[in-house]
């Protein structure tokens, strides 16, 4: 059972990550700082 | 301080300075792909790998895809060596010991701990890990972690250098590269070095010994009750263990083989494997300043970098080195029998906690070096440091282990600082900031502050709910006051930093201490990487406007002094109320006469 807690929690925590990285991009939206 | 310890700590130094350089242009030839002596034997085995795995090696990633790659490996690697842990009972390979499945909870802190190239170990590893764990577990992961973050530092100085480009190279080339032509060679050489000065490497069961002297030892039954037994042998572990430590080293991981680290003379058994080992923490962090002036065209930059890094540690290695070699005034002139001054037979000052053969200076540039970079190797009890000198392996984590700093890691922290440094320089002169030629912009400063917060967010939230909670937070101390707060500090900044050394009066091995350092090690590698190589990613893209009278230039001792001084103050305004009620308390406490137990 603990594995399966274990298993989920890593999914869970690079998935934030990953929506993280979009949230990231989002903040820059159309500016083009170039 | 004897002038015999500031001569070794000088040609430490120096030693450093002269290797930097060829290994900085070395590691600019690996990642730029030119031609290196290595070729003939690595070029295959590189297109053996890129044909297996179906990577196409001239295939360039943006950031949103290069950190996406990045995730998913670790993702990968974490869940592996978590399988290996749970299962080496059921492995029939060099598990001599017959140990058992590691427990869930340990497992996860374990896994998540070498995936970010921290190394904090909550477990013993004499009779935790299999043989089997330890080296396709935990000492490939070394290799792993140190490679992702050397290709990450080199992904954001292509940010930097390239123009008008969305492409910052590919993870698995950069990976693949760093591995094949840094790493492992270095690690080859490097593992017969240690094994030559007496660093153990066999997969022997455990020896056991008969003691010249039996030992009496009283502790306490499960009934409560005291019980003596005579203890006539002693058992004397074993395992690959030089091959674990080279890379331990080299990659920054600092996960001892044995649980006493490099304090165990299996590990580090000579003041020269001693040597070998400082050195070897240093050595790439060092080389990439170079490999950043090579890469965007100014070799000035990269001393410039080089400088800054140099001038922070000999502050902490002095500071340290001064505080432990000050006698402890609650022992001073009490017992007659704790040698504190200096003599032919003793160092003088506070050797609690050292290894004899180590000494003061060695041990106070040790604990520097390894907080400087995000080693966390030691080869002293932190715990035992004089408050001062706990002060600075704790202070050198909050700058953020950008003094050479971790394989990579220390370079792309130090970058977010010289943008930093460069953004304040423009605000004091009144025009757009400017880095190399490009313009510093809101997207950029808006990340690199994002990277700078996550770090005090999970140090000092969880800090503060284990300091409040007396059930499972403050039940795991050693000892009480602010001691007792800067363990608890200090095992948060330690996980943060991805640095993985512990004070060691703290009791980690509990759900809560394993289960909340492991989301703050992935949260201090991961949720950081991701604002830095958006600011990389968003460097690439811009145009580089030729150098005017009004470019704040960034390979003078000025740009040095401002980025020290950028450093210093975010550091320090960031964890200094912290820091006054934990070691800076204790000191004046201590000065008082009052201890706690």
């Amino acid at each position: 059972m603990s594995d399966l807690v274990f298993l989920a929690a890593s999914f869970a925590f690079f998935l934030v990550a990953v929506l993280y990285v979009y949230g990231c991009q989002a903040l820059k939206g159309g500016r083009d700082d170039a | 301080m004897t002038p015999n310890g500031w001569l070794q700590i000088a040609v430490f130094f120096t030693l450093l300075l002269l290797a930097a350089k060829p290994m900085g242009l070395y590691m600019a030839r690996v990642y730029e792909r030119q031609k290196t002596l290595l070729d003939p034997v690595l070029g295959p085995v590189e297109r053996l790998l890129y044909r297996i795995t179906g990577v196409d090696a001239n295939a360039e990633m943006g950031w949103i895809e290069y950190g996406a790659a990045m995730l998913i490996f670790s993702l990968s690697t974490l869940l592996l060596t978590y399988a290996i842990e749970r299962l080496q009972h059921a492995i029939p390979l060099w598990n001599p010991q017959h140990l058992a499945a590691v427990e869930p909870y340990l497992a996860w802190n374990t896994a998540a701990s070498f995936t970010t190239n921290t190394n904090w170990q909550s477990y013993v590893p004499e009779t935790t890990m299999s043989y089997l764990t330890q080296m396709v577990g935990l000492a490939t992961h070394n290799f792993w972690s140190a490679a992702t973050g050397m290709a990450l530092a080199i992904a954001f100085i292509r940010g930097i250098s390239r123009r008008e480009s969305k492409k910052l190279g590919n993870f698995w080339v950069d990976l693949t590269r760093g591995t094949l032509w840094v790493l492992l060679p270095i690690c080859l050489v490097y593992s017969l070095a240690l094994v030559s000065q007496g660093v153990v490497q066999n997969l022997k069961p455990y020896d056991t010994a008969t003691l010249v002297e039996p030992q009496t030892v009283t502790a306490t039954g499960t009934d409560g009750k005291p019980v003596t037994t005579t203890v006539t042998t002693q058992t004397i572990a074993q395992g690959p263990a030089a091959s674990q430590e080279a890379i331990k080293m080299l990659g920054t991981n600092g996960g001892g083989f044995f649980n006493a680290n490099s304090s165990h003379p299996f590990e580090n058994p000579t003041p020269l494997s001693n040597m070998l080992q400082m050195l070897s923490i240093f050595l790439i962090p060092a080389g990439l300043c170079i490999t950043l002036g090579k890469m965007v065209g100014s070799p000035g930059h990269g001393w410039a970098v080089y400088a800054a890094m140099s001038v922070l540690w000999l502050a902490g290695v002095a500071t340290c080195y001064w505080a432990e070699a000050q006698p402890n005034p609650l022992l001073h002139g009490v017992n007659q029998r704790v040698v504190q001054t200096g003599a032919a037979q003793s160092p003088g000052g506070n050797m609690e906690g050292k290894e004899v053969r180590f000494g003061i200076a060695n041990s106070a540039l040790f604990a520097t070096v390894t907080t400087d970079a995000s080693c966390g190797a030691v080869n002293a009890m932190h715990d035992s440091l004089m408050p001062l000198g706990g002060l600075v392996p704790l202070s050198n984590i909050h700058l953020g282990e950008i003094i050479f700093g971790g394989v990579g890691a220390g370079m792309y922290g130090m970058l977010i600082f010289v943008i930093l440094t460069v953004f304040i320089a423009g605000l004091m002169v009144g025009r757009t900031p400017e880095y190399l030629g490009k313009k510093v912009q809101a997207f950029d400063v808006q990340m690199s502050m994002l990277y700078f917060l996550i770090f005090p967010v999970v140090i000092l939230g969880f800090s503060a709910v284990a300091v409040l909670s007396p059930s499972f937070g403050t039940s795991s101390l050693s000892n009480h006051g602010p001691h007792g707060l800067t363990q608890i500090l200090y095992a948060y900044t330690s996980a943060a930093g991805n640095n993985g050394s512990a004070f060691a009066g703290l009791n980690a091995n509990t759900h809560w201490y394993n289960s909340t350092l492991a989301i703050t090690m992935l949260a201090g590698r991961f949720l950081m990487i991701v604002p830095m190589l958006a600011v990389a990613g968003n460097l690439a893209t811009k145009k580089i406007a030729p150098p005017s009278l009004g470019t704040f230039p960034v390979n003078t001792p000025l740009f040095t002094a401002l980025l020290v001084s950028v450093i210093v103050i975010v550091g320090a305004l960031t964890f200094f109320p912290a820091l006054s009620l934990g070691p800076i308390l204790e000191h004046l406490l201590l000065r008082s006469g009052i201890s706690f137990s």
